[in-house]
């Protein structure tokens, strides 16, 4: 089933599917004509089958006929990169080879535009080390999702860590598959909000092997009326013993109008699996604050400071690279 | 320079700790605050530096004329007011250092001076270090991340050293200090000391009176000072506790 027919299928977003709970969907530009026909194209460039893709943002790079970039890391090969989305709907292919060592900075858009949606399929082949980041300047793009399709091989490791701090809205949606023993996946995400900026985030990771490893943590400082809701669903299948994963969203919400929503999901097919999940919301500590301030910190300061150890905290087990040394500087 | 007057404050559920305050410290002077646990003594320093988990409901506290208890909390430190809490606080990601460098350019920018040039800094705090016996420890952590209760202590004096208060409040200095850390850190509040400058110090024990001789003792109890003596008072209540006094 092409891209075209399976969007006419599915519909727009609406908040009663899952994959949408927390989205504000009502700002999404109606692609879908009243006779249900799609808006923006006929005909599907890409013959691909996406019968089994449920997510809107992940098909409408595909149903806009996205230019496709198609980068190849050999196996054994090291390269750092930087990916650069300059097409308002992008889709790029990345494989990464066995034993290769890669690192790449997804950049933004600079064109302005009313809605904005990327497509990333990554295969890391066995005993891969693959880091994807992306830290941009706020852009305040109005509408933005980036979609990525993870599939990972055994033994390799992904580190896939953002920052956002824009005032647009936005998701970010990803779909991992940890096909492979030993399979570890890390994600590390800092919202920055304020003004009006709404960030979404919905993960789906599915651990289809034993002993593999998955990590989401999310942190949040929110102020004015921002709005960020992480969603995240870890599955671990029924053959995939000495799974482990942890899960934890932490906010400080700078006053009292910002909100966060969080949603975990554990469907655990298997007894000897390891899973947490936790989620905290709370205010910056008085105590460091009065500590600080009593030494003659003035309390904006005293603030940042303290909202800056919050946010470094998060990239600090990261691996020496470029990855952290970036979040770390934007920070 | 430090007056107290009066001064009443109690905490949220409306429970009034102190109940009427009367300090008067002059240049030069160190007063001793003693009392049995609970009376009072930390609640009196976390009020003069305007902690926000107690009300002022009466009194007044001038630092050489001005009223501290009108002003932000870092302005009463800009100002000249040092506070070192009986437990120091945890600040895990805010370097010591760092921490440090901008407490100092805060009290410099409050004083209409600019800040202090990076290598002057790191001299000033190389050598306040030395004087206190400290390692690089110090330097490379976090604000009182992981320290020992003897680390964050000696962690105190280093900050009142840099930032050199005319006031300063120290909250059982001398507990959780071995022998030799002791005689180290009371040496260097002498250093720190001279005669514009005033310290108060709570402790519940003698030995660090043997280093840094009080020029008054007060006794205070149930939110009161009760009574006030020379330095031969804090003998007499190491030998006899707190009984008698209520017993005169
Ligand atoms: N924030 C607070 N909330 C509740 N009670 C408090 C608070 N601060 C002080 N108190 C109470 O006020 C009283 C005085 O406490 P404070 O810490 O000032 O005593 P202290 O004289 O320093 O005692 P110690 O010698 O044990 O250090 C105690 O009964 C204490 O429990
Ligand atoms: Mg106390």
């Amino acid at each position: 089933m092409d891209a075209i027919t399976r969007i006419k299928q599915l519909g727009m977003p609406r908040r009663n599917n899952e994959l949408w709970t927390f989205f504000p969907v009502n700002k999404i530009p109606n692609i879908l004509s009243a006779d249900g026909n799609c808006r923006i194209a006929d005909e599907c460039s890409s013959s691909e089958d996406f019968a089994n893709e449920d997510d809107f943002a992940a098909l409408l790079p595909i149903v806009c006929n996205a230019r496709e970039l198609v980068k190849t890391i050999d196996d054994g090969e090291n390269e750092m990169a930087m990916l650069k989305c300059n097409n308002d709907f992008g889709r790029t292919v990345l494989n990464v080879g066995k034993n290769a060592k890669a690192s790449f900075e997804i950049l933004d858009n600079k064109v302005m535009h009313e809605i904005c949606a990327e497509r990333f399929d990554i295969n890391v082949a066995e005993g891969a080390e693959l880091e994807i980041f992306f830290a941009n300047p706020a852009n305040d793009l109005p509408l933005t999702f980036r979609h990525f399709d993870i599939k990972q091989a055994a033994h390799s490791t992904v580190h896939f860590a953002n920052v956002l701090q824009d005032a647009g809205i936005g998701r970010i949606s990803a779909r991992v598959e940890l096909n492979g023993e030993g399979a570890n996946f890390d994600y590390r995400s800092l919202n920055i909000l304020k003004g009006t900026a709404s960030k979404h985030q919905r993960l789906t990771i599915l651990h289809n092997a034993p002993e593999t490893v998955s990590t989401q943590f999310v942190r949040n400082i929110l102020d004015e009326n921002a709005y960020a809701s992480y969603d995240g669903h870890v599955v671990v299948g029924n053959s995939c013993s000495k799974v482990n994963s942890s899960q934890l969203v932490n906010t400080i919400l700078l006053s009292d109008g910002p909100s966060v929503s969080v949603k975990p999901v554990l469907k655990i097919y298997h007894d000897d699996v390891e899973c947490t999940h936790g989620n905290t919301v709370g205010e910056l500590d008085k105590d460091q604050m009065f500590y600080l301030t009593s030494r003659g910190i003035p309390s904006d300061k005293a603030r940042a400071m303290l909202t800056k150890a919050f946010a470094k905290e998060l990239f600090l087990e990261l691996p020496e690279g470029p990855a952290k040394k970036r979040l770390m500087q934007v920070i | 320079m430090l007056s107290i007057k009066n001064l009443k404050a109690s905490i949220e559920d409306g429970t009034q700790i102190l109940k009427g305050i009367n300090l008067e410290v002059k240049p030069g002077e160190v007063h001793a605050i003693m009392g049995p646990n609970g009376s009072g003594k930390s609640t009196l320093s976390k009020v003069i530096a305007g902690h926000p988990a107690y009300t002022v409901n009466d009194g007044s506290v001038t630092l050489d004329g001005k009223d501290l208890l009108s002003m932000e909390i870092c302005d009463r430190a800009n100002s000249g007011l040092f506070i070192s809490t009986q437990y120091p606080t945890e600040i895990p990601g805010v370097n010591n250092v760092e921490f440090l460098q901008m407490a100092l350019n805060s009290k410099r920018a409050y004083q209409g001076l600019e800040p202090l040039a990076d290598a002057d800094f790191k001299k000033l705090c190389e050598e306040k270090m030395a004087m206190l016996e400290m390692d690089d420890r110090y330097r490379d952590r976090g604000v009182n991340d992981g320290f020992s209760g003897g680390e964050k202590k000696r962690n105190e004096i280093l900050q009142m050293a840099i930032l050199d208060p005319k006031v300063s409040f120290l909250d059982e200095t001398d507990s959780g200090l071995d022998i030799d850390a002791l005689r180290i850190v009371a040496h260097g509040i002498n250093q720190i000391m001279s005669p514009e400058k005033a310290v108060i110090l709570v402790t519940h024990y003698q030995r660090l009176l043997d280093y840094i001789k009080p020029t008054y003792v007060h006794v205070l109890r149930h939110g009161k000072i009760i009574l006030s003596g020379g330095p031969e008072l804090a003998l007499k209540l190491e030998e006899q506790g707190y009984d008698w006094i209520e017993e005169n």
